[in-house]
């Protein structure tokens, strides 16, 4: 294996024109996968010296723009200035553990793909744009379009993710991400991300996605639009859930069965409005 | 077979510039024991997940066992071997010895740098904190208890 640090976006992109290069983001899944020869890059293009890479900017009216190479460490940092820094930040906080969020970034979290990991379905109940470098130029995906399948996006040989950019989230509102695993630190068997608004106790906006009940992360606008207009009530979260389930296709694995995962992916989304619900009402993001 | 790059590189290692020569999908632990002669830091995992090979990147906790030594590069690596100074205990090592949470003794390395980082950035933690911090080291002896009593007494808490 050969190991490269370019200085330059453009020497990155060069670099990984080289059939088998790999980029190297904060490496928590790429190492590991290497150490374990599931993969074996013939180059490794380290992306840590490029400067501005790790920028983060919270604008003024709370929307976020995360260079792909910030740490968890530096995001769950981030002050609930919006629904979206709240939800971000909470979500970072809750990736594995102190010394994972030290060296692991956004940019190689969603380009790894993991179903079951914690941003893929942050960014896309976020309604969050993924920023691509690549050979032919600069382009944007939106998150719902970046994840593909298992461990598969929408970027093409010799793409680079730079950056993650959210709008605000609902004006006024909250976000919560809710996370259940087997043991702190884990991946999720199940975990749900929301952000919403209210006004007299009626629903004005939400966005909710659940991660690790399908390939990709699960968003159903249709059952959002159903909430909308409603107090958030338990009957109306439960028919929220059955749509969610609907439209997962979890899988047995050693965390559980898929079965048990189209049980808890309701219970996982309601608590995760509940939650933020209850956020609003303490008056907080 | 691909072919194998060796690169030779310097790493700053408990204040002290090392030369290194390693292949270069060398993991910084692997550097650290085989080429450096430092194996306080254990191979437990070699997956992120048992933090026995727990260092600190200019003071932050990281995973030996994740992080390239090839891409470390100017950071300061901080290993147990180089947490105490002048030869006396650090005060976590100190409240780990007199708690008696050290059983076999593999998970205490990275325990002591996950300790040190965390008392400096968060000098009076709640057990709450503390269990959260040590969340990703994993002892198979004691059950966590005493070395979760040694944080607190390391701390200067009552335990």
């Amino acid at each position: 294996m050969k190991f490269a640090l370019p200085e330059t976006l453009a020497d990155a992109v060069a670099l990984l024109a080289e059939d088998g290069a790999r980029c190297l983001a904060g490496g928590q899944s790429l190492v590991a996968m290497m150490n374990a020869r599931l993969v074996s890059p013939s180059t490794l293009v380290s992306l840590r010296a490029i400067p501005g890479l790790d920028r983060i900017e919270i604008r003024a009216d709370g929307s976020l723009f995360i260079g792909a190479m910030a740490q968890h460490a530096d995001v769950a940092r981030l002050a609930p200035r919006s629904p979206a820094t709240a939800l971000f930040a909470q979500a970072a906080g809750l990736i594995g553990h102190p010394a994972i969020r030290n060296q692991g970034t956004i940019g190689g979290s969603i380009a790894h793909a993991d179903p079951s990991a914690d941003y893929p379905g942050v960014v896309v109940c976020a309604g969050a744009t993924v920023h691509i470098a690549g050979r032919s130029g600069n382009r944007t995906v939106s998150a719902a379009d970046f994840f593909r399948g298992y461990y598969e996006t929408a970027l093409q040989p010799g793409e680079i993710v730079t950056a993650v950019e959210a709008p605000a989230g609902p004006r006024g509102g909250s976000a919560h991400y809710e996370k259940y695993s087997l043991v702190d630190g884990d991946f999720a068997v199940v975990s749900a991300a929301v952000m919403l608004a209210m006004t007299n106790g009626r629903c004005t906006a939400i966005q909710l996605a659940v991660g690790g009940g399908a390939a990709v992360p699960v968003r159903v606008l249709a059952a959002e639009a159903a909430l909308v207009g409603t107090a958030l009530a338990e009957a109306d979260l439960a028919a929220a859930g059955r749509k969610l389930v609907e439209a997962a296709d979890p899988i047995d694995d050693f965390r559980g069965s898929a079965a048990y995962r189209r049980k808890l992916i309701p219970r996982i989304a309601a608590r995760a409005v509940a939650a933020a619900k209850q956020k609003l009402l303490n008056g907080h993001a | 077979m691909a072919m194998r790059e060796t690169l030779e590189y310097e790493l700053t290692v408990n204040g002290e510039a090392i030369p290194v020569r390693a292949r270069a999908e060398a993991t910084l632990l692997e550097v650290l024991r085989t080429e450096c002669g430092l194996t306080g830091s254990k191979r437990g995992c070699d997956q992120g997940v048992c933090g026995a090979c727990t260092v600190q990147l200019d003071g932050r906790p990281v995973r030996g066992c994740l992080t390239l030594a090839a891409n470390v590069g100017m950071r300061r690596v901080t290993t147990v071997e180089g947490i105490s100074t002048g030869g006396a205990l650090h005060p976590v090592q100190q409240a780990l010895l007199e708690t008696g949470a050290v059983q076999c003794g593999f998970c205490a390395p990275g325990f002591v740098v996950t300790l040190d980082a965390m008392l400096r950035e968060n000098p009076h933690p709640t057990e709450v904190e503390v269990r959260h911090g040590l969340s990703g080291n994993l002892c198979r002896c004691s059950g966590y208890v005493k070395i979760v009593e040694a944080a607190l007494r390391a701390a200067g808490a009552k335990p």
